[in-house]
């Protein structure tokens, strides 16, 4: 019935769903700093990759936006986001991975999503960011929902990478 | 006729889906008799005519609408056992 692998990555998978806004590079810091606790391992952090996606301030139809508004599924969003992460670094033989992504609503020009990998070399480090990020784009519950004009419309896909 | 001592399971809507339906949660008691056809979660969506008003029962699950089953991703023709959650999943957009 188990959907996790039966290999485990060592590497540390930190996973958050925020409710309020938050600054990016303040979370990259906190969770540098926790890895940096847990004790130097030189091999695993030699490169690391970000990715911050951020709210844009139009709607898919060209409309001024409001405000973005984030659906998601209780348990299984996490569980989803933790197992895409974990599958990620085991495929890029990368190290510890930090996914934080808004929920509820979400105002132009705040971040909606961090990605952060840690690798030994900087080609697993970007390539899993990247995979992780359309993974998560297109597999891990969550809804969009545009506000404008007091209106909100769900929003039908991704944008084009 | 229904068994009182086994346990609905759980269906769950979201997003779009929520709001065409105009519920988020149902408890559903499958049909429990001996021999009887396990129901799946297409069988569910038909039965539960998620995909238009009352009265048009008998639509079938779109591709675009994904299943989960115990919180994990499950295919369509998956049988429900008494007591699952099973979710209606519109597109995903993330990120």
């Amino acid at each position: 019935m188990s959907t996790t692998s039966p290999v485990r990555p060592a590497a540390p998978i930190v996973v958050q769903l925020l409710e309020a806004p938050f600054q990016p590079l303040e979370r990259l810091a906190a969770w540098q700093r926790s890895l940096a606790a847990e004790g130097p391992d030189a091999t695993s952090s030699a490169a690391e990759s970000h990715f911050i996606g951020r709210v844009r301030p139009t709607t898919a139809a060209g409309e001024p936006l409001e405000a973005l508004e984030l659906e998601h599924y209780p348990g299984m969003t996490e569980a989803q986001l933790r197992s895409l992460a974990e599958a990620c670094a085991a495929r890029h033989g990368a190290g510890a991975v930090l996914v934080a992504h808004r929920v509820g609503r979400v105002r132009p020009g705040e971040a909606i999503v961090l990605v952060a990998v840690q690798a030994d070399r900087r080609g697993p480090a970007l390539r899993c960011v990247q995979e992780l990020l359309e993974d998560l784009k297109h597999h891990a519950p969550f809804w969009k929902r545009e506000w404008s004009g007091g209106r909100g419309t769900w929003v039908a896909g991704n944008t084009p990478l | 006729m229904t068994h009182p001592s086994v346990p609905p399971v759980h269906v769950r809507l979201f997003a779009g889906l929520r709001e065409q339906a105009g519920w988020g949660e149902r408890l559903i008691q499958l049909d429990a008799r001996p021999g009887a056809q396990r129901t799946t979660a297409a069988d569910l969506w038909r039965q539960l005519a998620l995909d238009g008003g009352p009265g048009e029962e008998g639509a079938e699950l779109p591709a675009t609408v994904r299943v989960a089953i115990n919180q994990a991703f499950a295919a369509p023709d998956s049988p429900l056992s008494p007591g699952d959650e099973v979710a209606f999943l519109p597109p995903i957009t993330g990120g």
